[in-house]
């Protein structure tokens, strides 16, 4: 049995829960939130223990989940490296390429199993489309377009309109496509952004990302906290053979369209159904890296390396230069 | 009272569009077309059922008012020119030069012999276009803060793959409508230009990939991507599109969304079969309104066309040294 402990009991806390109460060898030992009321409010619901703090959750757990806000990942993932924890970290890494750095230099000092959560590998669009790339069924990658984005993510504390904490919408919304980029076209050369980040509007912020990769692909990314029209990710990618496309608006398996009690008003909510989703497919992997002492499939170093481009992107929005990296 | 209009080389395959919608236009006369590849002459004389003429001089000596520019981009000048200096009116296929002097030369040129020039930028008058520039005007989605357009489509090849007669490759071919659609939607000039491109699609000599940034008077930030990355087996030949972003909302326009989808068995092909207005049409329609003595309204002018090339011209310059420039403006 695989005992895991969450900390960060937010929105990302729960869809972590609800994977590992499908895996029948897990157990979630112990749960953490700096916020005492949502910490009791979440074990009750979940009939789950409450660690009194870190090290009490440390000591009732093998592996250790963070899903706090960006800016505390490092504050608690160190703490964990250095006891010896295997630990799954929310993307992005840490808010700063020095926190980042710490938390690589752990892993390695102390050689334990670390996992930076960038879901996105694991949604069955993205993973079939790198697949067939790096098959090369589009042949050489000339053009890439990556679009994400909704309206502006509203939490409790309201921590994403903090750009101290969250690092706007390249850090913590577009390291997703910067991720995956990395991932299917291998090293970026340099990077020039564009970014609403810089202007202080209260709760709208938008940016449009070039990038040209070492292997002479030119890439572009758009990324959204400012979309009333709802949620939507879309990707393009051209190669001398082919291209590949795909758009959450157009493929869409189960369209609901519910009138509200009343018969006034109501919601369209897209749907798209499997077997198990990508939160659960993330952790699973995790957990059976864990079980056999495996190296997961995202390394330390591709969560460095996603935090080390977005921070060059905002960079580049911020001083209007082009960042060779 | 009929316009005579006459059609100065067919080497754009938007000649052929323009011809059919004179034929089309009750008001005008395709009088005669010019080309220096003679065979070809005779084929879209014999095409369009008009006269072949044996040059362009022979052409602008005839009685056409005025004369339609389809050559290869770097000979737009020299064509231009000509017709001003034969006192016809004129409209340049896109871009209107590939040289900042041509152009300015080409201005000067009508201004001097007191015709019109104008470019040909028929995506002003898609009725799409227009309603999404009245909204953003009329405030539907508040302060205007950023622009994302693209101008994909297939590579055109021959002369479109010889950067001397081209200009450029795809940056060259496709930056010019969807930049000028941002200076109509704005009522502002792009001050700066950043652009990457790439050769991956097909590892020629010229561009295929191209991304620019582009930054207005005002501030707002656009990209624009005028790739050919449109693959061979693609439903159409490409697409114009432009999201606006405002404070209040997003408008998303698809130029030619207006379409069937066609299943086509006769050639295993899937297509698309468009519905909307005949954007060429309209263009055409006031070209010869304007040559019959009525003022223009939508029609772009050559120093529309300048400027819209010039954002090409200058991200040449900016792919070249990897870094932001301000628009050059000869």
């Amino acid at each position: 049995m695989v005992k895991v402990g969450i900390i960060g009991l937010g929105t990302m806390g729960r869809q972590h829960m609800d994977a590992y109460r499908q895996m029948p060898d897990v157990a979630v030992a112990a749960v953490y939130d700096h916020h005492a009321d949502r910490a009791a409010a979440f074990a009750q619901e979940y009939g789950v223990p409450i660690a009194g703090d870190l090290n009490a959750l440390l000591a009732a757990c093998d592996l250790i989940d963070i899903c706090t806000p960006t800016y505390r990942h490092a504050e608690y993932a160190l703490p964990a490296i250095e006891a010896g924890k295997a630990v799954v970290c929310e993307k992005p890494l840490a808010r700063t390429l020095e926190d980042c750095q710490r938390i690589v230099e752990a892993v390695k000092t102390h050689n334990t199993l670390f996992m930076p959560a960038h879901v996105l590998r694991f949604f069955p669009e993205y993973r079939t489309a790198h697949q067939l790339i790096r098959n090369g069924v589009i042949g050489a990658v000339a053009a890439v377009r990556m679009r994400r984005g909704g309206d502006f993510p509203r939490t409790k504390s309201d921590w994403y309109a903090d750009f101290e904490k969250s690092g706007g919408v390249i850090l913590d919304l577009i390291i997703h496509d910067f991720d995956w980029m990395l991932w299917t076209l291998g090293a970026v050369e340099r990077v020039y952004a564009k970014s609403l980040t810089f202007r202080n509007l209260q709760h709208l912020d938008y940016t449009l990302v070039t990038l040209k990769f070492k292997n002479g692909a030119v890439g572009h990314i758009e990324g959204a906290w400012c979309d009333p029209g709802g949620f939507k990710v879309n990707f393009e990618v051209c190669g001398d053979a082919g291209m590949l496309e795909y758009d959450s608006t157009r493929q869409v398996a189960l369209q609901v369209a519910a009138r509200a009690e009343g018969g006034a008003g109501g919601v369209q909510v897209p749907e798209s159904p499997a077997v198990h989703n990508p939160y659960y497919l993330e952790l699973r992997h995790f957990v059976e890296c864990v079980q056999a002492g495996q190296t997961p499939e995202i390394t330390v170093d591709d969560g460095y390396n996603a935090v080390r481009l977005a921070l060059a992107a905002i960079e580049s929005a911020h001083t209007g230069r082009v960042i060779t990296l | 009272m009929t316009v005579k209009v006459g059609i100065m080389s067919f080497a754009h395959l938007h000649a052929d569009s323009y011809a059919l919608c004179l034929k089309q236009h009750p008001q005008a006369e395709l009088v005669g077309i010019a080309d220096h590849d003679a065979t070809r002459a005779k084929a879209k004389a014999h095409q369009f059922e008009t006269q072949a003429f044996s040059s362009y001089e022979a052409l602008l000596a005839s009685d056409v008012q005025a004369v339609i520019i389809c050559s290869e981009n770097a000979k737009h000048a020299q064509m231009a020119q000509m017709a001003a200096a034969a006192g016809k009116h004129i409209l340049c296929e896109k871009p209107l030069m590939t040289r900042l002097e041509d152009g300015k030369a080409m201005l000067a040129a009508a201004q001097g012999a007191g015709v019109h020039l104008f470019t040909a930028f028929p995506c002003r008058f898609s009725p799409v276009f227009q309603q999404m520039r009245q909204m953003v005007q009329a405030g539907v989605i508040g302060e205007l803060l950023a622009l994302r357009g693209t101008n994909r489509g297939s590579n055109p090849g021959g002369w479109f793959n010889d950067p001397e007669l081209a200009g450029g490759g795809a940056m060259m071919d496709h930056t010019v409508h969807v930049a000028d659609l941002i200076r109509v939607l704005t009522g502002q000039e792009i001050v700066e230009v950043y652009a990457e491109t790439g050769n991956n699609m097909f590892h020629g000599r010229y561009d295929d990939t191209a991304m620019l940034t582009l930054t207005l008077e005002n501030g707002v930030f656009a990209t624009l991507d005028s790739s050919w990355s449109r693959p061979k087996t693609f439903p159409t030949w490409g697409d114009v599109t432009l999201a606006a972003v405002g404070t209040r909302g997003i408008i998303e326009m698809d130029m030619f969304a207006q379409h069937l989808v066609h299943y086509d068995d006769r050639v295993d092909r899937i297509r698309q079969a468009f519905w909307g207005d005949n954007i060429d049409y309209l263009m055409i329609d006031e070209f010869v309104r304007v040559v019959a003595g009525e003022p223009p309204r939508t029609l772009a002018t050559g120093e529309d066309g300048y400027r819209a090339a010039a954002v090409a011209i200058t991200g040449y310059e900016s792919a070249r040294f990897h870094m932001p420039l301000s628009i050059l403006s000869g």
